[in-house]
């Protein structure tokens, strides 16, 4: 006998009752419409510059270096006016919330940082050092100064880095009492700063806690909060549409549907590949439109973004059949899910501080999406650059699907 | 001879140490209707959860329609109907649209799904969502639903339990229909009525074992005992005596008792399914 209905068949049968499910609950329907409208309104009201002033100190300071620099720049062929521009240039200025405080001395710098002097500011700008173990009185009409980071860099720095040599060390000093997180934070904003010091954004990475050494990696462009946070809602998206397909496949699982299902000709994998579909569509659907929203087909490279966006809804989706199917009951489902959600969550605050994920964290199969989500909204990535990730991406969607297979097979013959 | 519908060769099933099925061995012919008669944790359940493929049996052979139960074949799945015990409904879903979307993974164009709910007795209800029926009516739904592929064998865990007496007649009632369309059934039960009455023949299930099979005739036939039971008044109260009719000396203390002054009422008394397990197993259907 043969085999009456084709697979396609139930799988559209499948497809047309889950969307019937999901169009009637009023959980999923209020998650799609705060996800819809909730996550473009924090992106409209969001500033797109930040205000905040950070203050950096470095050593020696940078007329210094340009000084020290400008014989070798000569013979690498600058002009004189373009020297001339270097010396006019105004640091001392408070510049897209940066200030940046000059030490011609890179021990007193390392003082003040480690909190054994004070900086004050005159308001003429000068700097003035006080040992707050002396009974020197407080210097009138000054401001005293936080300085909880301060870059030295070698005195060759300029000439090291326009002659395009590599390896050349900047040293980061900063107090201890400061959170691993916030220095790891510190160090790839003064390596983001270091290059505009250097007029050049050159790649760079990271070689221990207390330095950063130029060499080769991804390019760092200055990038709006606003539009750093892009990559993030996209993210976000994806996560709540992830307990979304959770409480579809849980809610089989526990009112016992799915058995009823599983009796006829349609296999678990029917049900899986229905579920896939359909979690994939929902994904991406509600991807697109909070990208339409935000602009995120507009900037940078639109068709690694959708990709991106592809891959990335197929992994939460395959997560949420995995958790989906996990849970016991209700509070085991909840549990599962946090279990995953977590870790699965830290990847995204890299986009806060690119560049700073530890190694770790590149390896929980969340990382590969955002980082190229980042790199293709932000950074110009390409296609060949993402490669390495994206298959990682995929290996990834594979195994989390043969995961979820495997349990909704094994809580299937439990129930 | 006609192939079986089912037919089961010494089936085990344990869930971890526990041993729910020991061995189980029986048949069930087209248009027969097998009553499988136990308290609860008999095995019952199980039994039905291995033969249409929820769990694999953990020892033994099984066949439905002549093909082998391991073989997770959907030619098999398209020609059988199963009531589960969980009443696993869409409760976001209509009436019909529950059976629509069954019928379609059976890849059935037109599905007669007003006829269906029409012989339940819910056809009028055909267009809410289930979560707003009552208990038996999505007790109707679930007996309709493994009506839906006209199946040639039918698995129900314990169709009427729970139900009104009313309503759990118009369910035997078509249970019987589909017996008589020709489909095999095995119904499982712990209320000896139900299986009385719907059973062409019933296995007694006690432990994981099946206890004795036949049909209700023989089975009181063959363990039960005919008896009666006289009242007689005793002072101000009242005396009961049973008499059982096969024994010595029975007929003789039947006249006596009948001739007495004191004489109330004298009843028959048959042997009910529920004497005969008890009998069997030392233990009733209940609990
Ligand atoms: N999922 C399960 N896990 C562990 N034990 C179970 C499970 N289902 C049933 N049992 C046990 O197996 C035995 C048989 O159960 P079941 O087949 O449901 O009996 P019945 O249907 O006759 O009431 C019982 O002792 C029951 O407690
Ligand atoms: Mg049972």
């Amino acid at each position: 006998m043969s085999r009456i209905v084709s697979r396609p068949a139930i799988i559209r049968a499948l497809l047309k009752k889950e969307l019937k499910a999901y169009s009637r609950d009023k959980v999923y329907l209020f998650l799609t419409l705060l996800v819809l409208i909730a996550i473009p309104l924090t992106y409209k009201f969001m500033p797109s510059k930040v205000n905040e002033t950070i203050t950096l100190a470095v050593s020696p300071s940078v007329s210094s270096m340009v000084e020290d620099a400008k014989d070798s720049l000569k013979a690498m062929g600058a002009t004189d006016a373009q020297l001339a521009e270097l010396d006019n240039a105004d640091l001392s200025q408070e510049q897209e919330g940066l200030l940046l405080i000059e030490f011609d001395n890179e021990e007193d710098m390392q003082s003040v940082v480690e909190g054994k002097l004070e900086a004050w500011r005159a308001e003429d700008g000068a700097l003035i050092l006080r040992d707050p173990e002396t009974d020197q009185d407080k210097p009138p009409n000054a401001e005293k100064l936080g300085l909880d980071i301060g870059i030295a860099f070698p005195k060759d720095f300029i000439s090291n880095v326009a002659a395009g040599k590599s390896g050349v060390a900047v040293t980061v000093y900063s107090d201890a009492n400061v959170p691993e997180e916030i220095q790891g934070a510190m160090t790839s904003f003064v390596r983001e700063a270091a290059y505009q010091l250097a007029g050049k954004q050159l790649p760079v990475t990271m070689a221990d806690d207390a330095s950063i050494v130029l060499g080769t990696d991804r390019a760092g462009d200055q990038v709006s909060l606003k539009d750093k946070l892009r990559p993030m809602l996209i993210f976000m998206v994806l996560l709540m549409e992830t307990f979304s397909m959770a409480s579809l496949v849980s809610t089989e699982v526990l009112q016992r549907t799915v058995t009823a299902v599983l009796v006829t000709p349609a296999k678990t994998s029917d049900f899986l590949i229905a579920k896939t579909i359909f979690g994939t569509a929902m994904s991406m659907g509600q991807g697109l439109f909070v990208l339409l929203l935000v602009g995120g087909l507009t900037a940078g490279n639109w068709s690694l973004v959708l990709a991106t966006l592809l891959m990335g809804s197929m992994m939460f989706t395959g997560i949420a059949l995995f958790v989906g199917s996990s849970g016991k009951d209700f509070m085991g489902q909840l549990f599962y899910s946090m279990l995953f959600m977590i870790p699965l969550l830290i990847p995204s605050f890299s986009v806060l501080f690119p560049g700073t994920a530890a190694s770790w964290v590149r390896v929980i199969p969340t990382y590969p999406i955002i980082d190229t989500l980042v790199g293709a909204f932000n950074y110009s990535m390409t296609w060949s650059d993402a490669a390495g990730s994206l298959a990682y991406a995929a290996v990834w969607v594979v195994a989390l699907f043969g995961a979820g297979l495997f349990t909704l097979k094994r809580k299937v013959k439990s129930l | 001879m006609t192939v079986p519908a089912i037919n089961v060769e010494g089936l085990r099933f344990s869930y971890g140490d526990l041993e729910a099925v020991k061995g189980i061995s029986f048949d069930v012919q087209p248009g027969e209707i097998l009553g499988f008669l136990g308290p609860n944790g008999a095995g019952k359940s199980t039994t039905i959860k291995m033969l249409t493929g929820q769990i694999t049996p953990k020892g033994g052979k099984a066949q439905v329609l002549g093909i082998d139960i391991s073989a997770d074949d959907a030619d098999l799945q398209a020609q059988i109907g199963v009531c589960f015990e969980e009443k696993n409904l869409y409760l976001n879903m209509s009436a019909k649209e529950n059976l629509d979307f069954y019928a379609s993974l059976f890849g059935i164009k037109e599905p007669e799904t007003m006829e269906i709910l029409r012989r339940v007795g819910l056809a009028e209800r055909a267009k809410d969502r289930v979560h707003t029926f009552s208990k038996g009516m999505r007790q109707r739904m679930m007996i309709s639903r493994a009506f839906v592929n006209k199946p040639k064998v039918l698995f129900l865990d314990e169709p009427t339990d729970g139900l009104d007496p009313v309503t759990s007649a118009s369910i035997r009632k078509t249970i019987r229909e589909e017996a008589d369309r020709g489909a095999a059934v095995l119904l499982t039960t712990h209320d000896m009525f139900e299986a009385d009455e719907l059973s062409d023949r019933i296995a007694f299930l006690n432990d994981g074992e099946i206890v004795a099979i036949d049909t209700a005739e023989n089975l009181k036939l063959k363990y039960g005992t005919r008896s009666v039971k006289v009242r007689l008044r005793d002072g101000a109260g009242v005396r009961e005596e049973h008499i059982e009719l096969a024994s010595d000396g029975s007929s003789a203390r039947l006249a006596e008792l009948a001739a007495s002054p004191d004489l109330l009422t004298i009843h028959t008394e048959e042997a009910t399914l529920e004497k005969i397990f008890i009998e069997l197993t030392g233990r009733g259907l209940a609990g």
